[in-house]
């Protein structure tokens, strides 16, 4: 049966902000509908709205032409409206199977009878009594998709899927929902991915704002109009002069990283060696959670390791702390922004103060001085155009765009020789990353250098002059960018080999 | 001090009535920790329990009706730090804390008129096999019916959180409280449930000492007890099976000591009054010490509070 979703007039109002503003869209089954916007257009506010965990302040949502009151998520289950969320609503410490028959209204013996049936059908396979932090990314995601399957839904709504994807993880993804779309389930695709729309999706509607700006055939639209109707503007398009002369002085060498944890939340790296050159800059792939963390805090210093050799400037730094290390002009960007690189409840000024270098003299005889740093922020903020030149704004009040930016600003305006970032531009929008990724170019055309740990190939191969991937703590054969693909790349970061 | 069998045999008797309140209430408390709500008010929900049992036990000189109010009062004090943390969005420790204050505040306001007062004979069960049989007789039989409830209850606890689908429930909101909502569970009331149930567990814990181990009321007679209870939860990792064992270590050694300072060991007291914490922890955190099982039995969104997105 063919399955018509129309939303009508849909509006919800935040303090200060409007996430949905008189939103009409229409769906039918046996297409797949794209879903754009940059961070904060409404996208996930609407599909809230959809799965019932937020209620709409106006406007109605019609199955089949029946007005659907979708006041708590059962509502939506009982509709059959299935939503992939984009932070995975798993419980990590129970078992797969545990946590598709939380909900399941059948005995634990036919359940698992159906469930078998599902993996089989779609080719997945996964260990049901394992728990599921054991999981990777691209298996917990399968978990969401079978919950939502045994609920033979009409209506499947993926928010964001691909963004802790492999290369490979994503076309599966890709093929499996083609599948769906084939038997009739309408599916909307939540993305700002403006190739993934381009390459999966019928239909694209486009959001500003918490507007629709557009709806249109996907064939009719190419990368950079749907760029300029999301950003609202014409973007500038960005390119690196690969660094290619080879005989810059080495600035940066890593002997002999090892790093062995007990924490099963850990990962053990193993014998990682690598060297950076002047201006260089140097792309390390991986998905999540094959030792990116861990490796970044051995760099930054914050765990410090036996019988690791770190070389910079001529110099053994692999037993200073973070701080001693950038004295000695290394700078540091974590991927957790909110948690790791600020603290979110303090003021922009006194986070910039956080990173007091030597000479800084932020700190006189045990006092904070106020001015200085506040100057030095206002510096910042505009340098880094950060959109607001309040100092006193608490910086969990920034977009992740704007923190992003003051935090690179905090750590550059040190002028460091080397800059370590991982995940830069994770969660933000096209105009936010494309400035970061000029940033981290200009570093570059400076002389000064550049480690960029990322789970983004298309970053990796715009930004790195050489590539290497990580995958369950070991470091592959680092290579020159030019002679990398994604899909080269995508095997990698599986386990796969190359060669 | 004559060892012979009986006499071992009285004294395991003694051991287990002695980890009765620390199994019953630290049983509660696992159960609203693994929820993800952390009640630092054992102590005070116990004294309440204890109170309330022993004051309605000499108005209406009726055990049973003590019994069921002491549990009833605990729940309703618990019901305060629900409806605080819960509804009203209040920190767990702080709320905790203070309902442990207030409760033995309390405690010691309605307690002035029964101190003094004697207790009543608690019903024990199979009392003619106790002495009949030796060794095993004191061990297993002539105890209250409390008693056999409780070493019953860590295993009822056990078979509860992994076998049922309530048990799952909790579980998972202990989890991941939004991904529970997500899934339509209602998180709060699962929390108010096990909240409530807590509540009720210390609450029966105080009466067995009001009414069953030492029947009176004597001011602050919980002694730390809910504490220990807490605390056992922790070193136990959440496990009920570990929690039966850590509160007989802690049971056991208190009584211990107390006959090895009779004999006159020559240790010094405090080492001796010291030992049952020390050993209780150590044994705890030697048989808990597998990491990855202490991650799958941790309840991630512990003392963490949860509202609703509207």
């Amino acid at each position: 049966m063919a399955t018509d979703l129309r939303i009508s007039n849909i509006s919800k109002i935040y303090p200060g902000c409007i996430a949905n503003d008189n939103v009409s869209l229409q769906f039918k089954s046996g297409k797949i509908y794209a879903l754009l916007g940059e961070n904060g257009a409404g996208k996930s506010t609407l599909v809230k709205i959809l799965s019932g965990i937020i209620s709409p302040d106006n406007g109605e949502v019609f199955l089949n032409e029946k007005n659907l009151k979708l006041s708590s998520p059962l509502d939506a289950k009982k509709n059959k409206i299935g939503m992939v969320f984009q932070h995975f609503n798993l419980f990590e410490t129970l078992s797969v199977f545990e946590n598709l028959s939380i909900d399941a209204t059948e005995d634990n013996k036919s359940l698992r009878v159906r469930i078998n049936e599902i993996l089989k059908k779609y080719n997945f396979s996964i260990d049901l009594d394992v728990p599921v932090l054991n999981l990777s990314a691209g298996q917990k995601q399968k978990v969401e998709i079978i919950r939502c399957l045994l609920r033979s839904p009409k209506v499947l709504i993926m928010d964001e899927p691909t963004s802790v994807l492999t290369e490979q993880e994503t076309e599966e993804l890709f093929i499996s929902l083609k599948k769906f779309c084939d038997e009739g389930i309408l599916i909307i695709y939540i993305t700002h991915k403006l190739k993934e729309v381009l390459s999966l999706c019928d239909e694209v509607a486009v959001m500003r704002k918490g507007k629709v700006v557009s709806v249109s055939q996907t064939q009719n639209e190419k990368v950079e109009t749907l760029a300029s109707k999301m950003v609202g503007q014409k973007l500038a398009k960005i390119k690196k002069k690969i660094n290619t002369s080879k005989n810059k002085d080495e600035i940066f060498k890593v002997k002999h990283l090892n790093f062995y944890s007990d924490d099963p939340f850990e990962t053990n790296l193993v014998n990682l060696n690598f060297s950076l050159k002047k201006g260089e800059c140097l792309g390390i792939a991986g998905i999540s959670g094959n030792g990116q963390n861990e490796l970044f805090q051995i760099l930054s210093g914050e765990i410090i390791t036996p019988d690791t050799s770190i070389i910079f400037r001529n110099k053994e730094i692999a037993k200073l702390n973070p701080k001693q290390r950038r004295e000695y002009l290394m700078a540091f960007s974590p991927e957790d922004r909110i948690s790791q690189a600020a603290v979110p409840e303090l003021k922009i000024y006194e986070n910039v103060a956080l990173n007091n270098f030597k000479s800084s003299n932020f700190f006189e005889k045990g006092l904070v001085n106020e001015r200085k740093i506040k100057e030095h922020s206002k510096k910042i903020l505009s340098d880094f155009s950060v959109n607001t030149d309040n100092v006193e704004l608490k910086s969990q009040f920034l977009s992740g765009g704007n923190l992003q930016k003051l935090i690179l600003g905090r750590e550059l305006i040190t002028a460091p020789e080397l800059l370590i970032c991982y995940n830069p531009t994770w969660g933000l929008d096209v105009g936010a990353i494309n400035y970061i990724h000029e940033t981290l170019i200009k570093i570059n055309d400076e002389e000064k250098s550049t480690i960029l740990i990322s789970t983004d190939t298309e970053e990796l191969l715009k930004l790195s002059d050489r590539i290497a991937v990580i995958y369950k703590g070991k470091l592959s054969k680092i290579m020159p960018s030019v002679e990398v693909t994604p899909e080269k790349l995508g095997i990698l970061m599986g386990g796969g080999s190359i060669d | 001090m004559s060892l012979d069998i009986s006499f071992i045999g009285v004294l395991i008797g003694s051991i287990m009535a002695s980890s009765v309140p620390l199994i019953l209430a630290a049983s509660g408390e696992l159960i609203t920790e693994r929820s993800g709500v952390l009640n630092l008010g054992v102590e005070g929900m116990m004294i309440i329990g204890a109170i309330s049992g022993f004051a309605l036990m000499v108005i209406t000189d009726n055990l049973f009706i003590a019994i069921i109010g002491s549990m009833l009062s605990g729940v309703i004090i618990s019901l305060i730090f629900g409806f605080l943390t819960q509804s009203l969005l209040t920190n767990h420790v702080a709320t905790g804390l203070a309902l442990t204050i207030f409760g033995i505040g309390l405690s010691a306001m309605l307690g002035k008129n029964f101190v003094g007062i004697p207790g009543k004979d608690f019903p024990i069960l199979f009392s003619s096999l106790r002495e009949s049989i030796p060794f095993f007789g004191p061990i297993l039989f002539g105890h209250s019916i409390v008693l056999y409830f409780a070493f019953a209850l860590p295993f009822l606890t056990n078979y509860f959180l992994k076998k049922t689908k309530l048990g799952l429930v909790v579980r998972a909101v202990g989890d991941s409280p939004v991904s529970a909502s997500n899934q339509g569970i209602n998180v709060i009331l699962v929390r108010y449930c096990c909240i409530l149930y807590g509540g009720g567990m210390c609450g029966l814990a105080g009466a067995y000492l009001s009414l069953i181990y030492t029947p009176q009321w004597i001011e602050n007679m919980t002694a730390g007890r809910g504490w220990i209870a807490l605390a056992l939860v922790v070193f136990a990792t959440w496990s009920p099976i570990k929690v039966l064992i850590g509160a007989i270590i802690f049971g056991g050694i208190s009584i211990l000591q107390l006959h090895m300072q009779a004999v006159g060991f020559r240790i010094p007291v405090q080492f001796l009054i010291a030992l049952p914490y020390l050993m209780t922890i150590i044994v705890l955190v030697v048989i808990s010490r597998d990491s990855r099982k202490i991650k799958l039995n941790t309840p991630t969104s512990l003392g963490r509070i949860f509202y609703k997105e509207k």
